[in-house]
């Protein structure tokens, strides 16, 4: 019966896999009317296509591509996907090769989660199984392997011609790599997402805890617990200790991928000023934060309001907001390793100086592999609502800021802080409810009331 | 945020110590029908009480000091307009099949007085709707490709360049004229703009360009504005893909005539262009008029509800009142005007307003009760011309660009006496000289006063910040009402889970149940957005079969409805598959469905009444109460009492009062949209479906529980 059931729902999910290719072909082939590629959602000047195309035309010309503050991106995406940018086929839109390359990215990022949400699920089954609670779960994988494909976040980031389609490739690449103890693999997305953007630089430390202690289980006092009420103690049960060997050798294969990269960046930029050049413009521009064109971030705002004198001490104010959560949230979730960096990517998405709705794709395809942990979460009809109404609200405000000219940046701002609060309130909520999943385990084992939680 | 507050609160357990706000949350929504209720009466009445709390307008930018300098215009350029008057209405000019010839004395005139003319050739355009413009910026105009030579408008453009300006900016005057069956208004606006023209030749203080559009009105007088203001914002650099209406052998001649006979001067074959336009003003003269008075009457809404500033309002107004003595109309709904209950309204506001002052001197908010009437009259038509979308003249065109601009109506006392000729013409080329003056003081662009406003009177408006109030308590009580509902349906569930399960029973299907609880609204949502999709699909529709040629407004309209349900079912039947296992327990499920749809339709009218907030405050009127009361018809039915019985009836009533009204506005849109609706029209249209969708969607979602129930 389960097999049938199985069956069906596989079914249904590469039905739903070609449903959204298709969707994303169809929109392709409606570049000039959606015009998606020059909204302030979808391309920053990070991710933006014309400013891909425009650095690739410098350095055809021979020209340093950082020149005139236009490029911002990695010196590999220019040499990888800037033939692109001009190669065309006869009647067809401008930049099909190009969004086909966004649209297999995506494809293949949505395979690579859904096989770790996969992995995922069989190491829950495994710790529940080790604890002696059965319970019947969702297939994590294929259900965020569809929020991933489906949500129209990331279609509109795909279609939209931005490159983030590949920065979450190289994300998922590194917690799959981690997850199925791929150690090269794992290395190699890490080096890759480093280098495209910056940010998840952080998500090192739960890789290190993937790779010392394995993927999502409840906290080890829990077991150890059960193992004490039983009176019998299963080694073979309790889930590993850290072991530092896999992050020994993660350490090493990191340090090689990215002496290669640069090495790679080194030699394409040799006659433009070099790596230097390449940290100053990529880097550089990501932590100064010199581009106030509006996003849907809030620092442009912040820093087009900002006195002069006091922007460098609110730079570090700002990005060390990041990294004063990493601490905490490491110490408190450290047994579910791939939740924290579901965490750490919504809180980059929700801090980082030039956000897309991109970023957003990500971890909210990220959130899908928690759904058996989250069902009890909070106010999940509220940021759906919210989620749509921002999404509406925020382009027609740009519309009124900018081509009706009745409305004023404050209006298109304030559904930037709408969006950050939203973030936040997921944010917190998906955390706390997870805390809420670990403190109900507890209580099913040590055979407490339900009421005693809080 | 408030949502959040209430939402949290319910689902924890009431525990002895709450903060204040959270047991306001917890009131707000146990009480939450009585709440709806005080607030929609409250929104409604605040909506009506919008004439008396209309504030007196005020020049709110310094630099316009309208009527600081005394008039300039002569009985010198009065009588130049004169001349042109005669030579436009003299018969021999009506020769010519095309027109030509009257565009060839207005061309001569401009050029006598020095500007530079150019004519301006354009086709009308279909204007086509597309259902992804909403997304493009306003100016991607699409380039036809059949033109024949038959049809084909002229605008005449005069310019004048600034002699202190550095040609950055303009300000534009637009006379319609059409020259093949030209009244003897259309000619006397052209005499006033020509006086007007002839005076700012010869003055010393312009620091902007004059452009003069003498805009050619057979095909009417707003596709001519556009096709011209599209010439001039998108500039073509390709020679190819230029209309080629200079292959059309009359317009050739048109220029080998005009080059013949006046070589070497400022005429030329291409298009000119002045700068940015600061402001756009169009003059039109009434043809025959029953008033005893001067009138000026003043249009101003634009596509979509879009108002221009309102200090050029305020400008005109101030002139016209104070210096010309002209009497100044704004547009009312008549029918209005003679209603009994506004009139008793209006009285029962004014005694209570009395009453006030009595207690306390210095409140004085009331106003005579037949001012009010007028006031609610205006503000009606206000309401309902920023509602409807389209552009009330050809001002519209030019806010699509960021222009702000207006229409000037003036409708003479009838008579064709010549002083009372030249009396009009010194007037209103006063009026019109004295606007421009204070345009050309301008530094920036205008921003200084408001843009989102309604006018109760030309001299009276209410600005959002007062016309939200009243919004917001029509919309106040959905979301209360979906987070109640809500609540309610998760805790129902709570409480059946509670009952069933032992303690010591702690097993997988509970686990499961508490797995679906906090997302058992997916479900719901799934169904909204299917309906949602449908209505997307159903508001598409148009376009494609508007596509198809040879086609009456009929049976266009049968495939319509035709196409609509077909979609339905096959959206049916591909998504919503999953519905089928939700039907066990759909008896509690519609309280879910309607919070999710309360929700949506919150967003939606939120989004509304940003984008357009006449057609968000009238679609509220309709589908606030319509949510609130929607309710399955199966369970009315058993329920069977005198109350659920009155309900059903409300719901029904309610439910084709909604409806019919987006059937017929469709049918209109049909029946117009073939012929000459413009993308204004079309975008009200899209927008006034995305409107009417939620409340077709509610009465389909009904319709769906009938059906699932019976």
């Amino acid at each position: 019966m389960e097999k049938v059931k199985k069956k069906i729902g596989s079914f249904s999910f590469w039905n739903w896999v070609t449903a959204s290719i298709i969707f994303r072909l169809i929109l392709i082939y409606f570049p000039k009317n959606l015009n998606l590629s020059s909204r302030p959602e979808v391309s920053t000047p990070l991710t933006s296509f014309r400013r891909l195309a425009e650095g690739y035309w410098l350095k055809q010309s021979f020209m340093s591509p950082y020149a005139g503050s236009m490029y911002h991106g990695s010196p590999l995406l220019l040499s990888l996907l800037g033939p692109l940018t001009i190669n065309r086929i006869e009647g067809q839109p401008n930049h099909l090769l190009y969004s086909l390359v966004s649209v297999i990215a995506d494809v293949v990022s949505a395979m690579l989660i859904r096989a770790t949400g996969q992995n995922l699920r069989l190491a829950y089954l495994r710790s529940l199984e080790s604890l002696d609670l059965v319970k019947q779960i969702e297939v994590s994988g294929d259900i965020a392997a569809l929020i991933y494909l489906c949500n129209p976040f990331t279609i509109v980031a795909c279609v939209g011609l931005s490159t983030s389609p590949i920065e979450n490739m190289a994300v998922i690449l590194c917690l799959y790599g981690a997850c199925s103890r791929l150690i090269p693999l794992a290395a190699f997305g890490w080096v890759i997402a480093t280098h495209l953007s910056l940010y998840p630089a952080i998500l090192i430390i739960p890789v290190i805890f993937l790779l010392g202690c394995g993927p999502d289980s409840p906290p080890r006092k829990l077991f150890l617990q059960r193992h004490q009420q039983k009176e019998v103690l299963n080694q073979s049960k309790l889930p590993p200790r850290f072991s530092w060997g896999p992050v020994i050798h993660f350490a090493f294969w990191a340090f090689l991928w990215s002496v290669y990269v640069l090495v790679l960046c080194g030699i394409s930029l040799k006659q433009f000023g070099g790596l230097w050049e390449m940290f100053k413009s990529t880097y550089g521009f990501i932590l100064t934060v010199e581009d106030l064109s509006p996003n849907i971030g809030v620092l442009w705002y912040f820093f087009a309001e900002v006195f002069e004198f006091f922007r460098n001490f609110f730079l570090i104010v700002f990005h060390v907001n990041i990294l004063f959560m990493i601490l905490p949230l490491a110490i408190r979730l450290r047994h579910r390793p791939c939740y924290l960096a579901f965490v750490y990517v919504a809180i980059c998405s929700m801090l980082k100086s030039y956000p897309s709705v991109g970023d957003s794709a990500l971890y909210l395809g990220l959130l899908g592999w928690f759904v058996n942990e989250l069902a009890d979460m909070q106010f999940s009809l509220f940021l759906f609502c919210g989620y749509v109404g921002v999404s509406l609200l925020s382009p027609v405000m740009h519309n009124l800021w900018i081509w009706r000219g009745t409305g004023n940046a404050n209006f298109y701002f304030a559904t930037a802080m709408v969006y950050a609060c939203l973030q936040i309130v997921l944010v917190v909520e998906g955390v706390s409810a997870m805390l809420n999943h670990d403190r109900k385990l507890r209580n099913l084992i040590t055979g407490k009331p339900q009421d005693a939680k809080s | 945020m408030a949502e959040t507050k209430e939402k949290s609160l319910s689902d924890e357990k009431p525990k002895p110590r709450v903060r204040p706000i959270v047991r306001l949350g917890i009131f707000l929504i146990s009480h939450s029908f009585h709440v709806s209720v005080v607030c929609c009466t409250a929104g409604v009445l605040a909506l009506f009480l919008l004439p008396v709390l209309a504030k007196n307008t005020y020049i709110s930018e310094n630099a316009l000091m309208p009527g600081s300098a005394s008039p300039m215009l002569s009985n010198q350029h009065v009588s130049d307009g004169n001349r042109l008057v005669k030579d436009l209405t003299n018969p021999n000019s009506k020769s010519s099949e095309t027109g030509i010839e009257s565009h060839k004395i207005i061309a001569q005139y401009m050029l006598d007085l020095g500007a530079e003319v150019s004519f301006h050739k354009f086709h009308p355009q279909m204007n086509q709707f597309h259902p992804l413009h909403f997304f493009s910026s306003p100016d991607s105009g699409k380039i036809q490709e059949n033109y024949s030579c038959s049809s084909y408008g002229i605008n005449t453009v005069g310019i004048i360049r600034a002699p202190h300006g550095d040609g950055k900016e303009a300000i534009v005057l637009v006379t319609p004229y059409n020259a093949l069956k030209s009244g003897f208004g259309e000619a006397l606006s052209l005499g006033i703009a020509y006086s007007v023209f002839s005076l700012l030749t010869q003055v010393t203080w312009l620091a902007k360009d004059i452009i003069w559009l003498v805009a050619d009105s057979q095909y009417g007088e707003y596709a001519a504005v556009a096709a011209w203001l599209r010439e001039y914002q998108t500039p073509k650099f390709s020679s190819l893909s230029t209309p080629n209406a200079e292959m059309c052998p009359d317009v050739n001649n048109l220029f080998e005539l005009k080059g013949h006979s006046i070589s070497g001067s400022k005429f030329s074959n291409s298009f000119r262009r002045a700068g940015t336009m600061a402001s756009a003003l169009v003059l039109k003269v009434r043809d025959q008029n029953e008033q005893f008075e001067d009138t000026i009457s003043i249009y101003a809404e634009a596509s979509n509800g879009q108002m221009p500033n309102l200090d050029l309002i305020n400008v005109v107004n101030y002139l016209a009142v104070h210096r010309q003595g002209l009497r100044v109309n704004v547009e009312k709904l008549w029918s209005l005007l003679n209603s009994s209950w506004l009139k008793s309204l209006g009285e029962i506001f004014e005694s209570l307003a009395k009453v006030a002052k009595s207690l306390y001197p210095k409140w004085k908010f009331g106003i005579p009760a037949t001012e009010y009437v007028e006031g609610t009259a205006t503000l009606a038509s206000s309401l309902y011309y920023q509602a409807l979308g389209v552009p009330t003249g050809p001002h519209g065109a030019f806010r699509d660009y960021q222009v702000d601009a207006i229409t000037l109506e003036i409708s003479p006392k009838f008579s064709l006496d010549k002083v009372w000729r030249n009396d009009i013409l010194l007037r209103g080329g006063r009026l019109i000289e004295g606007v421009i003056r204070s345009v050309n003081n301008l530094l920036e662009k205008f921003h200084q006063s408001f843009f989102l406003y309604l006018l109760t009177s030309p001299s009276k408006f209410v600005s959002v910040g007062v016309y939200m109030i009243a919004f917001a308590f029509l919309i106040a009580p959905l979301p209360m009402v979906a987070a109640s509902l809500y609540v309610d349906a998760n805790s129902s569930s709570n409480c059946s889970k509670g009952d069933s399960s032992t303690p010591s029973a702690i097993t997988d299907t509970d686990e499961h149940s508490i797995a679906i609880r906090s997302w058992r609204w997916l479900n719901s949502a799934k169904l909204v957005f299917i309906v949602h999709l449908w209505g997307a699909i159903v508001s598409l529709l148009p376009y494609f079969i508007s596509q198809i040629p040879d086609c009456s407004p009929t049976t266009s309209f049968m495939i319509w409805v035709l196409l609509s349900i077909l979609s339905l079912l096959t959206l049916n039947s591909v998504l919503a598959s999953p519905l089928a296992c939700a039907k066990a327990t759909q008896e509690k499920e519609w309280a879910l469905v309607k919070s999710v749809t309360i929700s949506s339709v919150f967003i939606g009218l939120g989004l509304m009444s940003v984008i357009n907030f006449a057609t968000a405050e009238i679609g509220a009127l309709l589908m606030v109460p319509m949510c609130l009361l929607a309710q399955p018809l199966k369970l009315d039915v058993r329920a069977g009492t005198l109350r659920s019985f009155c309900r059903m009836i409300c719901n029904l009533v309610l439910g084709h009062i909604a409806f019919p009204p987006a059937a017929l506005f469709l049918l209109k849109g049909m029946l117009d949209g073939f012929g000459n609706a413009n993308v204004g029209d079309f975008w009200m249209w899209v927008e006034s479906l995305w409107a009417w969708n939620s409340a077709t969607y509610l009465f389909i979602v009904e319709v769906t529980y009938i059906f699932s129930h019976g």
